[in-house]
C-alpha cells in the first residue's frame, strides 16, 4: 500500500527542466524504443523480473543517473546486473521489496497522473521521479521511502561499481606517488614515467 | 604420511610458517598440522586480479547470510561482508564461540592453509625496551621474562626474510631495523609531520613500516616473490607475494627442505602428554571432513594455532597430570586476554593542496608511535597509545545514493577527487587483566566434540580514561596539522567496546619468570612440558601499541633456534 504523504495529488507538474537532455541509450535486454513517449520498452524477461518490471527499473536508473557526456545506467547495465543480483545475491525479503518498489512507482503513476508509469510521457516521468526521490527522503518511515531508497542505493552501487562508470580504474598501479602536480599527475595516469 | 616427526608445528599462519621454515631449514622433519582447507600461492581463491565489476555480486555477500545467522560477528566488526576477501574468514555459525551476552568478543578467525597472513594488516613495528619493563615497572600482569635485548636480534633476523619496507626515525620507542626502502608519504602527511615535529616534544608522524616489498632482494625472489605494485588488495591475496605470508614465504622456503609435511583439514583436537616420559608425546586431530581422530607423534610441538586457538588446545588437552589443561599447573592458562583498543578516532580536511595529487593505492598507513610511557602529572593512567593515521590520497565527493539528489546535475559532481584529509585512529594498550580469561564452556561443544572457548574480557577503567585523553590529544594533533572542519569521535564511557576487534587478541599463556604465576619461560616454553612451545598471541605477557605480529615471529624464530639446539643436544 502506498502511503498518503507519497501520493500527493497536488504533485508539481511543471515540467522537468531536464527532459530535454534525454539521451536514450540501449540496454542489454531485447528492447524497443517507443519514441511517443522516449521509453525503453524491454521485451524479454529476466532472469528474475519480468518485462514490464525491467522497463520501469531501466527508466527509473536511467533518470537517477542519465547518460550525459559520460555514460548512464542503461550504459552501466544496471538493469540487468540487478536482475541477475535477485537471484546470486537478495535474500527472498529483497526481492520482494524491490518488486514491490517495482508495482508501488506504477501506483504512484496511476495515482498522481492517472496512467500506468510506462504511459507516462519522458517529462512525467522524470519529474515524478525526482519528486518521490525528495519525498524519500522527507519521510522516511514510510514504506515507499523505504522501498524506495533501498532501490536507489543498490541502483548506485551497481553503477558506481561497474566498468563505465570507473573509466580511470587501475588495476596495477605499479607505483604509490604522494605528491604530484596535475600535470605530473596526468602524465602518470597515462601510463608515462616521470 | 608417517606418523612420527621431529616437530609438529600446530597451525600455520603468520607463527606456525615461521616454526616450520626454521625446523625444516635445520633438518627436522616437520608437520604443519592446519585446520582449514589447503590453499595453494597464487591461488584460485585470490580475488586481486579482479576488478570491482568483476567481483562475486558486485562485493556483496549473499543475503541468505543474514537469514542464516552466518559471519554474524565478521559483519559486526566490518560493516558489511564482501565477496573479495570472505573466503579468508571463518563463519562463527560453523566454528562458534562463546561469551557473556553482555560482553561480545570479535574473534576472526582464518581457517585454511595461511591463516591470518593472508588478511593481516602489515604493519611491522618493534616493540620498544619500555614495552617489555611495562609489567614490572607498574605492576599489572606477569613480568616479561625477556628484553628489548633479547629479541633485537630475531627482529633483524625476521625482517631481512620478511622485508619491511620502512623509514629510520630514530624514535626510541620504535626500535629501527634494516629496512626496504619505505613507501613515500603524500604530500599532506609530510606537511603534518613536519608541524607536528615543530609543535611537539613527544610525537611524530611517521610512515608505517609494511610488511610489503618495495624493493625484492634475493631472499625474496627466491621463494617467488616480487616487489608490490600499489593496488592495496593485500587482504585478497597477493599473486605477486609481495606482502609477507606463509602462503608466499615462509611455507614455500619450508618446502624446498623436502623436511615439511602439511597436513590440512585437520583440527587439532590435544596435545598428547606421556606421563612416563613427563613430556608431549604428540597432537590428536579430528579430521574436519569424516571427524575421525588420528594420533601424530613428534619430539616437540609448537604451537602455533593463534592466540586463543592454542589456549582451546591447552585447555582442552587433559591429563592425569594436568586435570585442567596441559601445561597449567600456574592455573594461569586462559588468563590475561589482550587486544588493542581505539575508542577514539579523529578527522579534518587539510586546505592548501588542492594543486597536489596521488597516483595509486599505498598498501600502509602513517603511524604516531605511543609517546605517553612515561607517567605525567597530567594524566591518571598507566601505559599509552598511538595512532595509526593517514592522508594518503584525496578524498572523493561521494554520491547520492544514500542521500537526495538524483539527474544529470547530481551525477556531474558524483566521485570526484575532493579534498585532502586527514585522519588518525588511536591504538590503545590495554592491560593484561588476570580476569579477563578464556575457558572451555562446561557444556556447548562444535561439531567436531571440542568444547566451545568461551571468552569473558572486556576493557576496564585504565583504557577509559586513555580513550578520554586520546580525544584531547587527538583534538591538539589536527590542530597542529593546520586540519578544518575536524571531527573527534569517543567512545562514550558507557558502551561496551567488543574486544578482539583489533585482531591483536594476545595472551593466554603468559611468559614469565614464575612457573607459579606464568605458563611459558623466556623461550616461550612450557614451565611444566619441556618439549612445548608456545610461539603465538597467547605469550605475549602484555600488549603494548604496536602491531604485533612481528613480536610473534621473532619468539617464533629464537624459540624454534633454541628448541632445535636442545633437539640436536638430545635434551628434549
Amino acid at each position: 500500500m502506498t502511503p498518503p504523504e507519497l501520493l500527493n495529488p497536488t504533485m508539481s507538474r511543471r515540467v522537468f527542466i531536464g527532459a530535454t537532455a534525454y539521451v536514450v541509450s540501449v540496454p542489454l535486454f531485447a528492447s524497443i524504443l517507443k519514441t511517443d513517449n522516449e521509453l525503453i520498452k524491454i521485451i524479454d524477461k529476466g532472469q528474475f523480473f519480468t518485462p514490464e518490471e525491467l522497463t520501469i527499473l531501466t527508466d527509473v536508473a536511467e533518470i537517477m543517473i542519465p547518460k550525459t557526456d559520460t555514460p548512464g545506467a542503461t550504459d552501466a547495465k544496471v538493469a540487468p546486473v540487478l536482475d541477475g543480483l535477485m537471484v546470486t545475491w537478495a535474500n527472498d525479503q529483497t526481492k520482494q521489496q524491490f518488486k514491490t518498489t517495482l508495482m508501488q512507482i506504477n501506483t504512484l503513476a496511476r495515482d498522481t497522473y492517472q496512467q500506468s508509469y510506462t504511459g507516462l510521457g519522458c517529462a512525467d516521468r522524470q519529474q515524478m521521479i525526482t519528486e518521490l526521490d525528495k519525498a524519500a527522503f522527507t519521510a522516511q518511515t514510510t514504506q515507499l521511502s523505504i522501498n524506495y531508497r533501498r532501490l536507489k542505493e543498490l541502483i548506485f552501487h551497481v553503477f558506481y561499481s561497474s566498468e563505465e562508470a570507473n573509466p580511470d580504474f587501475v588495476l596495477i598501479p605499479g607505483h604509490y606517488y604522494g605528491d604530484l602536480t596535475k600535470s605530473q599527475f596526468e602524465k602518470v595516469k597515462r601510463g608515462e614515467t616521470l | 604420511m608417517t606418523e612420527e616427526f621431529d616437530v609438529i608445528v600446530v597451525g600455520s599462519g603468520i607463527t606456525g610458517g615461521w616454526a616450520a621454515k626454521e625446523f625444516c631449514e635445520k633438518g627436522f622433519k616437520t608437520l604443519v598440522i592446519e585446520r582449514g582447507r589447503h590453499l595453494d600461492h597464487p591461488s584460485s581463491e585470490y580475488t586481486d586480479m579482479q576488478a570491482p565489476w568483476q567481483l562475486d555480486n558486485r562485493n556483496m555477500a549473499p543475503e541468505a547470510y543474514d537469514d542464516e545467522g552466518r559471519y554474524a560477528m565478521l559483519k559486526a566488526k566490518k560493516g558489511k561482508l564482501k565477496t573479495d576477501t570472505i573466503q579468508f574468514f571463518a563463519d562463527d555459525k560453523e566454528h562458534p564461540y562463546s561469551y557473556p551476552e553482555d560482553k561480545p568478543f570479535m574473534w576472526t578467525r582464518g581457517y585454511h592453509l595461511g591463516g591470518r597472513s593472508i588478511t593481516w594488516g602489515r604493519q611491522s613495528l618493534r616493540w620498544g625496551p619500555k614495552d617489555f619493563e611495562a609489567n614490572a615497572k607498574d605492576g599489572h600482569g606477569v613480568p616479561w621474562p625477556i628484553g628489548y635485548k633479547d629479541l633485537e636480534p630475531w627482529y633483524n633476523y625476521v625482517e631481512s626474510f620478511v622485508g619491511i619496507s620502512a623509514n629510520k626515525d630514530g624514535i626510541d620507542a620504535l626500535p629501527d631495523g634494516d629496512f626496504l626502502k619505505p613507501f613515500e608519504m603524500s604530500c599532506v602527511e609530510q606537511h603534518v609531520a613536519k608541524n607536528m615535529e615543530r609543535a611537539f616534544k613527544d610525537r611524530r608522524l611517521i610512515i608505517g613500516r609494511a610488511a610489503n616489498l618495495t624493493e625484492a632482494k634475493t631472499q625474496h625472489t627466491e621463494v617467488g616473490r616480487s616487489p608490490c605494485q600499489a593496488r592495496a588488495y593485500c587482504q585478497r591475496g597477493c599473486t605477486f607475494g609481495a606482502y609477507f605470508s606463509s602462503l608466499s614465504a615462509t611455507l614455500p622456503a619450508a618446502k624446498k627442505t623436502q623436511n615439511l609435511s602439511i597436513l590440512t583439514d585437520s583440527i587439532a583436537y590435544s596435545v598428547d602428554y606421556d606421563e612416563h616420559k613427563g613430556k608431549a608425546s604428540g597432537v590428536t586431530v579430528i579430521d574436519a571432513k569424516t571427524k575421525q581422530k588420528r594420533q601424530y607423534k613428534a619430539r616437540v610441538i609448537f604451537l602455533c594455532a593463534s592466540a586463543l586457538g592454542s589456549v582451546q588446545i591447552l585447555l582442552n588437552s587433559k591429563s592425569q597430570t594436568f586435570p585442567n589443561g596441559i601445561a597449567n599447573s600456574s592455573g594461569a592458562v586462559g588468563h590475561y586476554i589482550m587486544d588493542h583498543i581505539t575508542g577514539t578516532i579523529g578527522f579534518g580536511d587539510v586546505p592548501g593542496f588542492e594543486h597536489k595529487y596521488s597516483y595509486g593505492r599505498r598498501p600502509i598507513a602513517t603511524y604516531i608511535p605511543n609517546y605517553r610511557h612515561e607517567p605525567s602529572e597530567q594524566v591518571d593512567f598507566v601505559r599509552g597509545y598511538g595512532y595509526q593515521a593517514t592522508a594518503q590520497s584525496r578524498k572523493m565527493t561521494g554520491t547520492t545514493a544514500k542521500s537526495v539528489g538524483i539527474g544529470a546535475a547530481v551525477k556531474a559532481k558524483a566521485n570526484k577527487i575532493g579534498q585532502w584529509q586527514f585522519k588518525a585512529l588511536m591504538y590503545g594498550e590495554m592491560l593484561p587483566y588476570y580476569d579477563n580469561y578464556a575457558s572451555l564452556h562446561p557444556t556447548k561443544k562444535d561439531q567436531w566434540g571440542i568444547p566451545l572457548l568461551h571468552i569473558d574480557a572486556e576493557v576496564k577503567e585504565n583504557e577509559r580514561k586513555m580513550i578520554v585523553q586520546a580525544a584531547k590529544d587527538l583534538k591538539e594533533i589536527l590542530a597542529v596539522a593546520g586540519c578544518e572542519n575536524t571531527t573527534i569521535r569517543e567512545v562514550p564511557a558507557d558502551r561496551h567496546i567488543v574486544v578482539g576487534n583489533r585482531t591483536h587478541e594476545m595472551g593466554g599463556a603468559v611468559m614469565g619468570s614464575d612457573p607459579k604465576t606464568s605458563v611459558l619461560n623466556k623461550w616461550a616454553q612450557s614451565h611444566d612440558v619441556a618439549n612445548l612451545f608456545v610461539t603465538d598471541g597467547a605469550c605475549m605477557s602484555s600488549c603494548a601499541t604496536q602491531n604485533p605480529s612481528l613480536t610473534y615471529m621473532a619468539i617464533t624464530a629464537r624459540a624454534a633456534d633454541y628448541a632445535a639446539k636442545l633437539l640436536n643436544q638430545g635434551t628434549l
